[in-house]
């Protein structure tokens, strides 16, 4: 089996070096877009396993890039994790409703999001894993 | 004014208004023509005020003789002995006849208001049968008249028997009250008339207030020049008008003006603010004070009404409060501007930190490992003051929430003793739970009290020397419905001084050398936030040199308080309360606990708000896949609901590997119990069926 492709949508250089890294050691092959137009055309090229996105991004907004992927067909069933500064208060729900698997404020614990990101990639429908098997 | 004892409430000028001779001269002269006696006023002790009146030839001829002989008294012309006669009146309480050594006889009649002693009257007359020739001869010599012309005067005299003089007393008794009545209320009349006078003037002279006064049915019956002014209408026109027109419409249609007035009966007082109206439409904010009008214990008369104009104060509060919350609005941007700034950087550094440490990047010498290890606990210590600066911006935007729950105070103390252990065995301290596993539940949020807890504990992990213990204690307040959380330390303690100002904004005490770092020293302040908005206080007792502790109480879990507004009159009509337990189990494996959470809203989506409440997790182990629902419903109700719940999880969950287990159980309302006391037994059969349940498939497994 091929590697799994992750793209990060970030525009802070230095994160995603760093997190570039941690990914690859962990098996996981990266791509990333760092503003909002960008990461839509990469995501249709790519067409990755999984999606880190930042909300804060030049040349519009997370969710708008969130919605947008949302209306790719190749990519409606696509996991979304968020990685952002920015308060969960006002965020996560927001995150969550809008179809993101889980909400990360940055810096995340690492231990905690590999945990996420491969949950998120072993469950492309929803509901299948509720059960523990 | 004459109170119970009697005491009048009358200034000294009032009492000698009272006894004014002049007015009682006429009455005086009248009894004394018609009666045939002489009759004068006197003081308590008997000394003459004013004239005598109807006064005897003999008794002119004497006092002409030898003014200002004798004790005063017009009567006593023998000497010897001072008349006592006014005096043993009151003793008596009426009237006395008295007689002096030469066989004279006359009557004296007290005056009393209450048990004041005002004066009295005497009367009578200088001899009260035709003077006998031994008597006279002794009184003429005694006062230096000859007795020829005494007798010659005396003879005159038509004499007035004894027991005529004594009837007469009796009567003069009876007017003289009278009299005295009537003009104890002549000066009350004309003192409450000067007093009224004083407050109208006072009233009118109000031109800031309006001051009106209704009657108990809200009439108007009194409207000063400050009324007027402030609403327009004169007091012609609106005295025997309701006050309801200075109303808006809709308070009107609401029934707020009877709604108050039927208030400050209650209370006594009413105060209120409020858009009026004037006579000219014009709306206006007011701060109003009503206050009955009562006499005493006397009858109800109406209310007095004090409005005051407040419409510019209230204007410059609301720009106030804009301005407030326009500061704290750009406060949390910048704040939430600068922690998100932070957060990036940080990040990075996290990242590469962590990826060295962890040997991506090939191995490290342990001395490098050491550093990268100091520059991650940096870092972690960075993240928390940015969460801390977070929680700050929502404190001052109120938008720091807690969502409360049933939760265990054993629980809520090992969590947050989980988070804290990495830092208490650095300094090898020991932490020690001394909650008793019996204590109540609480309702409070998890989360927080970790937060909470976690601050406490870490600040005392600070100030405790190596090898120190912390306790950190449960116990029921004293106080109804609330548990005390303590954690105690053995550090150098807080000064007095700083006791004060621990839980303030930016709060940081000096203190020894030993503390290396203090954060931002924001944690007691949102310490106290998070337990104020659990209802909660939070207190420190502290000695210098012997350690502090820190208290702060939480809710207890109150069933009934939580089931308070479905537990209504119309909702117990039926007599039933009943308990509905939903297992949800899974058909193979267990249900994940990801998914409880989803599963409480597909529930809470089954009830009916109005009269069902689906209770908090009850369970103190987890994951808790039994959820609870009292229901203020019949048999027919609960099938409703039971129908409700299956077709609603096989939408939720189409593959059907969640299947839920539905029991009831009712519970009869005693229908003659206050309702207090119905609520609460309910609430309590409740939980302990709750914990039954619980119990039950506890065993089961």
């Amino acid at each position: 089996m091929s590697e799994k492709k992750i793209l990060i949508i970030d525009d802070d250089q230095h994160l995603l070096l760093g997190l570039t890294a941690r990914l690859k050691a962990n098996g996981y092959a990266v791509v990333c877009a760092t503003d909002a137009v960008s990461a839509v055309a990469v995501a249709r090229k790519e067409v990755p396993d999984l999606v880190i996105l930042d909300l804060g991004l030049p040349a519009g907004d997370g969710f708008l890039v969130l919605e947008r992927l949302r209306g790719l067909t190749d990519l409606v069933a696509t996991p979304v994790i968020v990685l952002s500064a920015r308060d969960p208060a006002d965020n996560e729900k927001r995150a969550m409703d809008a179809g993101a698997v889980a909400f990360f404020q940055k810096p995340p614990d690492n231990h905690e999001f590999l945990t996420a990101v491969r949950q998120a990639l072993g469950e492309t429908i929803a509901l299948s894993t509720f059960l523990k098997t | 004014m004459i109170d119970e004892s009697g005491s009048i409430e009358l200034p000294p000028e009032s009492l000698a208004d009272l006894l004014d001779f002049d007015a009682w001269g006429e009455i005086l002269a009248t009894y004394g023509r018609t009666m045939r006696v002489a009759v004068a006023l006197t003081d308590v002790e008997g000394r003459l005020l004013g004239k005598c009146h109807n006064a005897q030839p003999v008794w002119n001829l004497l006092h002409d003789a030898a003014p200002g002989r004798g004790t005063g008294c017009p009567f006593c012309i023998t000497t010897h002995v001072p008349c006592t006669a006014v005096l043993e009146a009151f003793q008596a309480g009426g009237v006395v006849m008295v007689r002096d050594l030469a066989g004279l006889i006359h009557v004296a009649v007290p005056l009393f208001l209450g048990k004041l002693h005002l004066g009295a009257i005497i009367a009578g007359q200088v001899f009260d049968r035709y003077p006998e020739p031994l008597p006279l001869r002794r009184v003429a010599n005694e006062v230096g008249v000859s007795a020829q012309q005494l007798w010659d005067v005396a003879r005159k005299q038509r004499p007035v028997s004894r027991a005529v003089l004594q009837t007469s007393g009796d009567l003069l008794c009876a007017l003289g009250q009278a009299f005295l009545q009537q003009r104890y209320g002549l000066i009350l009349e004309s003192r409450l008339a000067e007093t009224n006078g004083r407050f109208r003037l006072l009233v009118e002279g109000v031109r800031d207030y309006a001051l009106f006064i209704v009657d108990p049915t809200g009439c108007v019956t009194s409207w000063n020049s400050g009324a007027e002014r402030m609403l327009g209408y004169v007091e012609a026109e609106i005295v025997g008008r309701n006050f309801s027109c200075i109303f808006t419409p809709e308070d009107i249609q609401n029934r707020v003006p009877e709604k108050q007035l039927h208030k400050a009966l209650q209370a006594g007082r009413l105060e209120d603010e409020g858009w009026r109206v004037r006579q000219n439409r014009r709306q206006f904010w007011a701060h109003v004070n009503i206050t009955t009008l009562m006499e005493g214990t006397g009858p109800f008369r109406g209310f007095a009404i004090i409005m005051q104009d407040v419409t510019e104060r209230r204007k410059i509060a609301i720009v106030l409060e804009e301005a407030r919350q326009e500061r704290a609005r750009l406060q949390e941007n910048f704040l939430s501007h600068v922690s998100h700034e932070l957060c990036t950087p940080l990040t990075a550094i996290y990242f590469f930190t962590t990826n060295v440490l962890d040997g991506l990047l090939g191995d490290l010498t342990p001395e490098q490992r050491e550093h990268l290890a100091s520059a991650l606990d940096n870092v972690k210590q960075l993240k928390d003051m940015v969460s801390d600066l977070l929680d700050i911006t929502r404190v001052e935007t109120h938008k720091i929430t807690v969502e409360p729950q049933h939760a265990s105070p054993v629980k809520l103390v090992a969590d947050a003793f989980s988070t804290c252990r990495t830092n208490a065995t650095a300094k090898n301290i020991s932490l020690r739970s001394d909650v008793a596993p019996g204590l109540p539940f609480v309702w409070a949020d998890p989360a927080r009290v970790r937060q909470i807890l976690t601050n406490l504990i870490d600040n005392a992990i600070k100030f405790t020397p190596e090898s120190g213990t912390i306790t950190v204690e449960g116990r029921l307040m004293a106080e109804d419905g609330f548990l005390c959380l303590s954690v105690s330390d053995a550090g150098c303690g807080i000064s007095p001084e700083n006791r004060e100002i621990v839980f303030d904004r930016l709060a940081q005490v000096k203190s020894g050398a030993e503390v290396s770092r203090s954060g931002l020293g924001l944690g007691l302040f949102i310490s106290k936030e998070l337990v104020s908005r659990h209802g909660g206080r939070i207190w420190v007792e502290s000695q210098l040199g012997h350690g502090s502790t820190f208290y702060f109480t939480l809710p207890v879990f109150s069933l009934a308080k939580l089931c308070a507004h479905v537990f209504t009159a119309p909702n117990l009509e039926g007599g039933s309360v009943t308990l509905i337990a939903v297992d949800v189990i899974a058909v193979e494996g267990a249900v994940q606990e990801d998914i409880l959470p989803e599963l409480r809203r597909v529930l809470d989506g089954c009830i009916n708000p109005d009269q069902d409440v689906l209770l908090p997790s009850m369970s103190d182990a987890e994951p808790a896949e039994t959820f609870f629902i009292v229901a203020c419903t019949g048999l027919s109700g609960f099938e409703a609901i039971a129908s409700r719940i299956g077709r609603e999880l096989r939408t939720f969950d189409n593959d059907s590997k969640l299947k839920p287990e539905i029991s009831s159980t009712m519970l009869l309302v005693e229908p003659h119990k206050p309702r207090d006391e119905q609520i609460a037994e309910v609430a309590a059969r409740i939980e302990r069926l709750v914990q039954a349940h619980l119990l039950g498939k506890e065993n089961l497994k």
